[in-house]
């Protein structure tokens, strides 16, 4: 059974670990939430087996599973990975022991309800990375929604009922519409094979052939209608005004989940639906896509700079982050694209680790403003030395892992888009000042708050969750092969 | 004279059956009163036997002369409608004895009903249609008023009464000026006459808008929608569990019978319009108003409006994927607002006062089966996956799309999302609020909340596996679409 259905545990294992939870008394809460670190630990192992038995060498999806579900209408379960949905099913089985473990303390409350959530979400996450059928994956891609509602509205911040519900609808306009496009993609390739089928590799082939002709033709309204919904997840300005309140709001595991995976999953669906199912289409809006990223670039690092809030900086970084790998997926050569993947693991990574460290201190001293630290660097020299870390990782140093997808990303979309790549590298320049000014004035500047003599340096549990950040993030840039050649092969499949 | 064969009996097995036990229910409130706590078990029994009659007896298709068609169509909907039965007897014990109405007549029109509905639903004659309309109406006005001791409760059901009546005497005229053209009472004589006429006369044209607008009031579709709320308010909740499916079920599939029989899609292009417009009207004005409401028993009567525009859609596509698309959506929809009722029968402190969403505060944490099932109920109603909502959703959309209907389609999605915000503000309310320093007592009876975790159950299972409803139903309407 480990042989045929091991991309199925990996997928459904946590939701029936949440079974499991939301059978067993709400107390002790320890209980629950060790349960829950085991098995995401145990998801964890399973999803480096699948990385140890994918052949990096074939472009083609692996580890295939097909179970019919609803045959009279050509649904079937049907999931796999390639090179590309690999590596981020690793990022998120990463994610998840790590979002357990800074949360240990942070979340007391409703300890049983929380790790149910996250355990739903992570299956729904993942099942929407592997999915091959696209009725499956609009159940996965729906099946985050409501635990996410339920993580940023229970165990969010002042504002959180606002931000969940801003979360919510915000992801539903686009989800709702990509139904309808969905159904008429199975209803067109009924029309030209005479079978109905929502299994992906079948809907690739009669997809393309849907008319193209301005904007009011079917192929660009199902473009914009798979767009937006992956637009608003990204997000692309300017739909991006849901993500700065959820990511504040969010409790510190939940605002990792969502940088870390829940945008990837917009990037993964452009290249994934978008690129391949209308190749046409694709062509007509990518000067509208390059636009948007750039604008997005730019704007998320002003609009970081000003931020007080140490969170709101992170979460307005993501904007123009994401941006740089939308960028590369439009330039759609294979060293922008294989960038623009790499970049997506990195910008987990770091920003993960950034939200990560923010809470570290937001837990002791509950304030996240730039302007109530200052000088912690004598007090807290381990935190500070990771900060640091993390903080040139997400600036692009050489050395780490952002360098190597920026410069991948640039160089790949130079020939392309030159002048996109002259103002994405402004963004990098701002996005170096804005990170290397917070961090001054948080770790450098004198020590005006007395509150935070009093400060402890990360413990061994915030440095377990930070570690295998860290390690990744240095793995990556010193040595990019390893992430870099599973996916080459899917790359150049995927870009014909 | 029309003497019944072994057939036509064995055909109608489950209603006799339920017919039978409206009398022992009776005859128990009568002389055996103390055996009042056996009312509830019997009617189940009742309702268990009677959907064991259905699979028993074989379906022979057209009986009783041409009145009735037992068919797979009428076998669908009579199961949905005994596991209607079933569950609402279920949360009835608790909910009446702890109102001090307990009596064998509830039981008792609750069967009768039921038999209404079945009756209607098998109906391709318009007299058999318009006798099972009234012997489902006619309990209902009575159960709507059962807590006496309540004006809210007596007021309902004069509502519904007063209303009903109109409906009924719009169904009757219009059937009236249809035999006038057709010579017959036959569905299937009418349709004849529309097909020979090569489209709907004026006179056929005003009697099945008659028609139609009397099935509307049932199915409380915009305009015939005003009644709705006031009568799921007041009613005793476990009725306006009943009544927001049953009738509901019972009348979108007589309304099926005569748009397929009458085939309008291809004869009628007006009919197209004018039930697109009703949909629509229905979907939006439902959920633009739910959000609004303050109870919650109100806010479920709007959405049930909305999801009766859903369902139109399905009727409007007719032919096997829309009617296949009916069916399916009546089944998930009675799963979910049944399961929501039972929540809100266990959620009340008392019956003559409105059901507050604002009282549910905090509920998640103290009552977290209960929230739990409630908050399945919602958010499959808001139609995400993988719940039986979706289901629902997916195959009348489906239904839209694949006959060039995406405009539907597209509006029903944009519905969707305005309904999420409603059903999600009760989650949040349960969950994210705090319990209020004054905390009303919730009674907390096993039975009611069985049927609360029963239903929502129903829709987790069959929203992750819906084969075998959506193979019933295709199969089911496979006999109705020729």
């Amino acid at each position: 059974m480990l042989d045929t259905s091991l991309l199925s545990l990996v997928t459904l294992l946590p939701a029936a670990g949440a079974l499991v939870l939301a059978v067993l008394p709400a107390r002790p809460a320890a209980l629950h939430r060790w349960l829950a670190l085991a098995l995401s630990l145990v998801v964890f192992i399973l999803s480096l087996a699948v990385w140890f038995r994918f052949d990096p060498d074939l472009p083609s999806f692996q580890l295939q599973e097909q179970l019919s579900w609803i045959p009279q209408y050509g649904i079937s379960y049907h999931i796999g990975v390639d090179g590309i949905s690999l590596l981020l099913v690793l990022l998120t089985t990463l994610l998840i022991p790590v979002v357990i473990l800074a949360s240990w303390s942070s979340i007391d409350a409703h300890v049983k309800g929380f790790h149910i959530s996250l355990l739903l979400l992570t299956t729904g996450m993942i099942g929407a990375f592997v999915a091959l059928d696209l009725f499956l994956f609009y159940v996965f891609w729906e099946l985050m929604l409501i635990p996410m509602y339920f993580i940023i509205g229970v165990w969010g911040g002042p504002r959180r009922i606002y931000a969940a519900v801003k979360f919510v609808l915000f992801t539903m306009v686009g989800s709702l519409l990509m139904l309808v496009a969905i159904l008429y993609l199975a209803w067109y390739h009924q029309l030209s094979t005479g079978a109905w089928s929502y299994d992906y590799l079948a809907l690739a082939a009669t997809a393309p052939r849907i008319a193209l002709a301005g904007l009011w033709s079917p192929q660009a309204l199902l473009f914009l209608a798979f767009g937006l919904a992956f637009a608003i997840k990204v997000p692309m300005f300017p739909f991006h005004t849901w993500l700065p309140d959820a990511h504040v709001e969010a409790p510190t595991g939940g605002s990792i989940i969502l940088a870390g995976v829940l945008l990837k999953l917009g990037t993964y669906g452009f290249l994934r639906f978008n690129r391949t199912l209308f190749p046409a289409a694709w062509d007509f809006f990518v000067p509208l896509i390059v636009v948007l990223a750039v604008i997005g670039i730019l704007y998320g690092a002003l609009v970081a700079m000003v931020q007080p809030d140490i969170k709101k900086l992170v979460a307005y970084s993501s904007v123009s982050h994401l941006g740089y790998v939308m960028l590369g997926l439009a330039a759609g050569t294979v060293a922008s694209t294989q960038g623009a993947i790499l970049q997506m693991v990195n910008h987990g990574l770091s920003t993960g680790a950034l939200f990560l460290l923010v809470g570290v201190v937001y837990e002791r001293r509950h304030t996240r403003m730039i302007a109530d630290y200052g000088g912690i660097a004598g007090i807290v020299p381990a935190y500070t030395g990771l900060f640091l870390l993390v903080t040139l990782s997400s600036i692009g140093l050489p050395g780490l892992n952002g360098f190597v997808g920026e410069f991948l990303i640039l160089a790949g979309s130079w020939k392309v888009f030159p002048v996109a790549v002259v103002f994405a590298g402004l963004g990098i320049i701002v996005g170096a000042v804005y990170m290397l000014w917070m961090f001054q004035r948080v770790f450098w500047n004198p020590l005006v708050h007395d509150e935070n003599r009093t400060l402890t340096d990360v413990n061994l549990r915030e440095l377990l969750a930070l570690a295998p950040l860290v390690v990744l993030i240095v793995w990556i840039g010193v040595h990019p092969t390893t992430f870099l050649s599973p996916m080459e092969a899917a790359v150049r499949s995927l870009l014909g | 004279m029309l003497i019944p064969s072994p057939t036509d009996l064995s055909s109608i097995a489950p209603e006799i059956v339920l017919a039978v036990a409206a009398g022992v229910l009776l005859l128990v409130e009568a002389f055996l009163p103390g055996l009042r706590r056996l009312l509830a078990p019997i009617t189940i029994v009742a309702s268990l036997i009677a959907a064991w009659a259905r699979f028993h007896f074989p379906l022979p298709g057209v009986v009783w002369g041409g009145l009735l068609s037992i068919d797979r169509v009428a076998a669908f909907v009579d199961l949905y409608i005994l596991a209607a039965v079933l569950l609402t007897a279920w949360m009835s014990g608790a909910f009446l004895r702890r109102n001090d109405v307990d009596r064998g007549e509830f039981y008792s029109l609750l069967l009768l009903a039921a038999i209404g509905a079945m009756v209607m639903a098998a109906s391709v004659d318009a007299l058999t249609l318009f006798l099972g309309l009234e012997l489902l109406s006619i309990p209902l006005y009575v159960l709507n008023g059962f807590l006496r001791g309540h004006a809210i409760s007596i007021e309902a059901g004069l509502k519904y009464f007063v209303v009903g009546a109109f409906a009924s005497a719009f169904l009757v005229y219009g059937f009236a000026l249809m035999y006038g053209m057709a010579g017959s009472t036959r569905l299937e004589a009418m349709g004849q006459t529309v097909l020979d006429g090569g489209g709907l006369s004026p006179v056929m044209a005003i009697g099945l808008a008659m028609v139609v607008g009397g099935l509307g009031f049932k199915l409380a579709l915009f305009p015939f929608h005003a009644w709705a709320p006031d009568v799921y308010q007041g009613g005793p909740t476990p009725v306006t569990a009943f009544l927001s499916v049953v009738p509901k079920g019972a009348a979108l599939v007589a309304l099926l019978r005569v748009v397929d029989g009458l085939d309008l899609l291809r004869l009628s292009p007006h009919w197209v319009t004018a039930a697109g417009i009703i949909a629509v009207a229905s979907m939006t004005l439902g959920n633009i108003v739910a959000i609004v409401q303050r109870d919650i028993k109100r806010m479920l009567a709007y959405s049930g409006i909305a999801h009766m525009g859903y369902a139109m859609v399905a009727i409007i596509v007719a032919g096997i994927d829309g009617g296949s698309a009916v069916l399916v959506y009546l089944a998930a929809y009675t799963l979910m607002n049944v399961g929501a009722f039972a929540v809100v029968a266990l959620l009340s402190e008392r019956e003559d006062e409105p059901h507050l969403i604002s009282e549910l505060a905090g509920l998640g944490w103290t009552r977290p089966i209960a929230a739990f099932a409630l908050t399945l109920c919602l958010v499959s109603l808001a139609g995400v996956p993988p719940l039986i909502g979706f289901t629902g959703k997916f195959v009348v959309f489906r239904a839209a799309v694949n006959h060039g209907f995406v405009w539907l389609a597209v509006l029903g999605v944009i519905n969707s999302l305005i309904s999420a915000f409603y059903y999600l503000r009760v989650v949040y309310v349960m969950y994210m609020q705090p319990l209020p320093r004054r905390a009303p007592v919730f009674p907390s009876e096993r039975s009611v909340a069985a049927v609360a975790v029963v239903a929502a159950l129903g829709v987790v299972l069959l929203g992750v596996f819906p084969m075998p409803i959506l193979e019933a139903a295709h199969r089911a309407i496979l006999d109705l679409v020729r």
